[in-house]
């Protein structure tokens, strides 16, 4: 365990226990990352508040959803933030006007506007790491990955945008799931 | 049983994404309570997809929300120890809407300790549910899967202070684990108790009615998993649970 992921489970250790303080720095720690993920995925400004401001009550009010024996952090409230996102839009009835946009959606691994931002360095690596690793997968997995987790579709609808079968969306799914984890475990 | 692991695969990947929908979902629920557990395979599988997933996130673009946010939050943490935040407008919409849903479809079950199934009780449990969000006061909430939970279980909670009962609501609700139940958890400020009797839900739909309980003296709602027949003292995390928090 790195030292990021050390001071992520002592932070949320110390939520657990009501410090606010803790809970400010969480905040600082995954803000900007929640915000650009909930933007990507909503692609509305206040739908995107709503849900990182939900995430994050979440957070104080239920600390115990969170369990370190499951895994990192990290990974546990990006997911959070991200699935509340997909609800939100599938909630909202707007994914079929997102779809409309779905060929515009931003290259996942294109250059990153906020790159000079400052911003803690684990998560710039990382983030490094995860493009690159998006960059190696093949252009057809590539597709309907981004399409289920950025553009919020269920699998029948890829199927039907992409005219394919449901089991090759599957397929490739999965596929690209088992080369990003191979790729991300060997950083 | 025997099963196909790379059909297995195929749909916990499409799981943590998100991205199931009817049978394939019914079927990863399945999966999720009877036979991931006992799979050290599948368990090792669905927290390696977890952990792509929460990656993945990271290939966007991170944003700067507005400065407002940080004090909104503290605001919103403040509220909870008394009356609990009232939820924006649009969310509450959203949520009532769904209620109606809930109470209008067919096939209710009202699930208190016993299975009272018979049409005049669901009927007359709709009709109190319906009545609890047209009192004034009333405020229904929004109660989210959490974790590795079906993101398509998400439960209502209607109240209204001066009938002293609370509702919950769900359809699509999995079943728990077998000798497991669902139990309903109320919480104040980080402390929580367990209220009504453990429950099931009946071909995926929760109606369950909990009366004489003063909602104003909590701020959160949290149901979970628990082994049937031991009384929980504190709130499992480890299997399927819906948190929320009270208006």
């Amino acid at each position: 365990m790195g030292e990021d992921e050390r001071l992520d489970l002592e932070l949320h250790r110390r939520v657990s226990q009501r410090d606010r303080g803790a809970f400010d720095e969480l905040y600082r720690r995954y803000v900007r990352q929640a915000y650009g993920v909930a933007l990507r995925v909503t692609s509305q400004d206040l739908i995107a508040q709503e849900v990182v401001q939900d995430a994050f009550l979440a957070l104080w009010r239920a600390p115990e959803a969170f369990d370190p024996a499951r895994g990192g952090f990290r990974s546990f409230f990006l997911s959070l933030v991200h699935h509340r996102a997909v609800d939100a839009v599938r909630r909202e009835e707007r994914l079929r006007r997102r779809t409309e946009r779905a060929a515009n959606l931003e290259p996942a691994t294109g250059e990153d506007p906020a790159e000079d931002v400052v911003e803690d360095a684990y998560l710039r690596v990382r983030r490094k790491e995860v493009r690159a690793a998006l960059g190696t997968l093949p252009a057809a997995q590539r597709q309907v990955l981004e399409m289920a987790y950025f553009g919020g579709m269920t699998q029948v609808r890829i199927a039907d945008e992409l005219g394919i079968p449901i089991g090759t969306v599957k397929t490739r799914t999965l596929a690209a799931m088992r080369k990003l984890r191979v790729t991300l475990q060997e950083e | 049983m025997s099963e196909d692991h790379e059909r297995i695969e195929e749909l916990l990947a499409g799981y943590v994404l998100l991205s199931l929908e009817g049978e394939d979902a019914a079927e990863a629920d399945r999966l999720l309570s009877e036979h991931v557990p006992g799979c050290d395979r599948c368990r090792r599988t669905l927290a390696d997809l977890q952990a792509v997933s929460g990656d993945l996130a990271l290939a966007t673009a991170p944003a700067d929300p507005p400065e407002t946010m940080l004090p909104r939050i503290h605001k919103a943490m403040d509220e909870v120890p008394l009356q609990g935040r009232r939820g924006r407008r649009g969310a509450l919409v959203a949520v009532a809407a769904s209620a109606v849903a809930l109470v209008a479809m067919g096939g209710l079950a009202l699930v208190l300790g016993n299975r009272l199934s018979d049409a005049q009780t669901r009927a007359g449990t709709a009709l109190e549910i319906l009545s609890a969000m047209q009192s004034s006061g009333s405020q229904p909430n929004n109660v989210a899967p959490m974790g590795a939970t079906p993101p398509q279980s998400g439960m209502v909670e209607v109240s209204a202070p001066e009938v002293r009962t609370i509702y919950v609501a769900a359809k699509d609700c999995p079943e728990p684990a077998p000798g497991h139940a669902y139990q309903l958890w109320l919480g104040s400020d980080g402390e929580w108790v367990p209220v009504g009797p453990m429950f099931w839900p009946e071909d995926g739909v929760v109606l369950l009615e909990v009366p004489g309980v003063d909602v104003s003296k909590y701020d959160a709602i949290w149901i979970t998993e628990e082994v049937e027949g031991v009384p929980p003292t504190e709130p499992s995390t480890q299997w399927h649970s819906w948190a929320g928090q009270l208006a």
